[in-house]
């Protein structure tokens, strides 16, 4: 097989349209635009989501809700040094009680900075991997030996929803592409159907001179590899820009989830190769329409 | 001899109505001259139509350069088309090319290179007495110019059949003869010429050129072309 690029300028004069008349290339550029959008917010979820995932679902807050200060106090102290021997967990770090305090201030407002109103103790921890809730379960009850009202809550417990639904948008976002793309190649079918219509007079005179159907569908390939080479940049450069932008506006955000989801630099190139393979899905689409097309004439 | 083509009880039906050719039988020899003649309709460019392979017939046998060609498959027949020039009756030149790029198009469908073809290309142009129209489109050429060109097309590419329908229809007498002059000699370098016309003076210019007729779609051979091999043919005057 000829390379498209490749086909002799005589041949290319055969199917004389101008390459950017039909609809076809905006179309593709905003088939384009919409798979890169897609893409690139399911790959900078998935980045956000996997940079924040490691670290925090390893870490738990250990609560201690006792009323009375000092047993409060000696169960944090007893807790935190029970929980020091346990294997499988890194760190064990006491949050002093001023600490905690100015954690709730901005729920409470002053009120918390009163000494009257009891806060619960908290211990933060740090496991070596993320803990099953069984594993927690059994701490907590090993802690309730010395502190009744103990509680153990993993970051892991709320996270899991927000994981839940990033990987959700990733299928989404992945069902989306791949729409698009089935949407590209009907376009192309249809547009090269169109075409062949259109160029049927000049196709039976070539067939009548012994031209293949090869011979036919290189001159449509290459105009559709033209088009989808045009609408693939114009919507990439669209897109990139779009990306671009909106990275802008998600870094201003206060730190908080959304703050890494920008795309990641392994991003790009899976972003670059979504024109190339609409380019190549293309090519095949007329390439096969062409053919299917040709083999009903003699 | 082995025949260039040959029809053993040929029919072809369009659709479902009635058959247009019916029991058609013939062999073409190679370097023969053939005039096809009947009244309009009789199904002359029906029957050129099988032997250039725009359409395969509804029964019987047809076989070109020795080959079965109706059970031959559809990638094969590219190569049988390249062996044989067609003057369409309605020329069908390609609107957007110029009179050079139609002449070129056999040969560049074929693959020869550019600079190969040039030199062909520019001598049928001057024998066509086209060459001021060289890069002019067809619909800037008069009815013949288009003829004529369509004629350049067919047997640029020395093929070892030409099929021509209708060929001198648009022009004049003078022209008509030059054109008949060029199947003669394309005819002596060995090409089997098929010529149908309803024009009973050509038929004269050439002698020993062999007849076949057709009326209501079925073939008689005034000539016995059908039956005896060809005699040498001689150009009047
Ligand atoms: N493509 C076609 N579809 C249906 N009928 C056709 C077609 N081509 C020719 N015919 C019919 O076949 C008959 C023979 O036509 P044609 O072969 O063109 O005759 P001629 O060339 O001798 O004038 C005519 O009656 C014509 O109407
Ligand atoms: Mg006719």
């Amino acid at each position: 097989m000829r390379l498209p690029f490749t086909a002799n300028p005589h041949e290319r004069q055969l199917i004389p349209d101008g390459r950017f008349t039909g609809p076809m290339p905006w179309v593709m550029a905003i088939m384009l635009f919409l798979s890169l959008l897609a893409a690139a917010a399911a790959l900078a979820l998935v980045h956000a989501a996997s940079q924040g995932s490691e670290s925090l679902s390893r870490q738990a807050t250990v609560q201690i809700l006792e009323n009375d200060p000092g047993a409060r106090l000696s169960q944090q102290q007893q807790v935190a040094a029970r929980l020091r021997r346990q294997p499988g967990i890194s760190d064990v770090n006491i949050v002093p009680e001023s600490e905690a305090r100015a954690l709730l201030e901005p729920w409470l407002g002053d009120v918390a900075e009163d000494s009257d109103i009891p806060v619960p103790a908290l211990i933060d921890l740090e496991f070596s991997a993320t803990p099953e809730p069984t594993r927690l379960n059994a701490l907590r009850k090993d802690a309730a030996r010395i502190a009744p009202s103990v509680r153990i809550d993993s970051n892991a417990q709320w996270l899991k929803p927000w994981f839940d639904l990033v990987y959700s948008m990733l299928w989404v976002a992945l069902a989306i592409v791949l729409l698009l793309l089935f949407a590209t190649a009907a376009t192309v079918a249809l547009a090269v159907r169109g075409a062949l219509n259109t160029h049927k007079g000049t196709i039976e005179i070539m067939h009548m001179m012994g031209g293949t159907d090869l011979q036919v569908a290189r001159l449509f390939q290459r105009r559709v590899a033209l088009d989808a080479l045009f609408g693939g940049a114009l919507g990439l450069a669209l897109a990139v820009a779009v990306i671009l932008l909106l990275g802008e506006r998600i870094a201003a955000l206060e730190p908080g989830l959304l703050s890494g989801a920008s795309v990641p630099l392994y991003g790009w190139p899976l972003l670059l190769l979504i024109p190339v393979a609409v380019t190549a899905l293309s090519m095949a689409m007329a390439r096969w329409t062409v053919l299917s097309t040709l083999k009903k004439m003699l | 001899m082995q025949s260039v083509a040959e029809f053993d009880n040929v029919g072809l039906r369009y659709g479902t109505g009635a058959e247009t050719l019916t029991d058609v039988s013939f062999k073409l020899f190679p370097g023969s001259f053939y005039f096809l003649t009947g009244a309009s309709g009789a199904g002359k460019t029906s029957l050129l139509k099988l032997l250039y392979l725009a359409h395969r017939p509804s029964r019987g046998a047809i076989r070109m350069f020795g080959e079965d060609l109706v059970n031959m498959p559809r990638s094969r027949l590219p190569g049988f088309r390249r062996r044989i020039g067609v003057v369409f009756q309605d020329f069908r030149l390609v609107s957007h090319l110029s009179a050079f790029d139609n002449i070129a198009l056999p040969l560049r469908i074929a693959g020869i290179s550019e600079r190969d073809l040039a030199g062909p290309v520019n001598e049928m142009l001057d024998w066509i007495g086209l060459t001021e129209r060289a890069s002019a489109r067809p619909a800037t050429l008069s009815g013949g110019e288009q003829q004529r060109v369509a004629i350049a097309r067919a047997v640029i590419g020395r093929p070892e059949m030409l099929v021509a329908d209708e060929p001198t229809g648009n022009v004049d007498p003078d022209m008509a003869l030059r054109l008949l002059k060029l199947f003669a000699a394309l005819n002596r370098l060995g090409t089997t010429v098929v010529v149908a016309t309803h024009d009973i003076h050509l038929l004269q210019e050439i002698e020993g050129a062999q007849m076949m007729r057709l009326d209501k779609g079925k073939l008689s051979d005034p000539t016995g072309a059908l039956k005896h091999p060809p005699r040498p043919l001689v150009l009047r005057n």
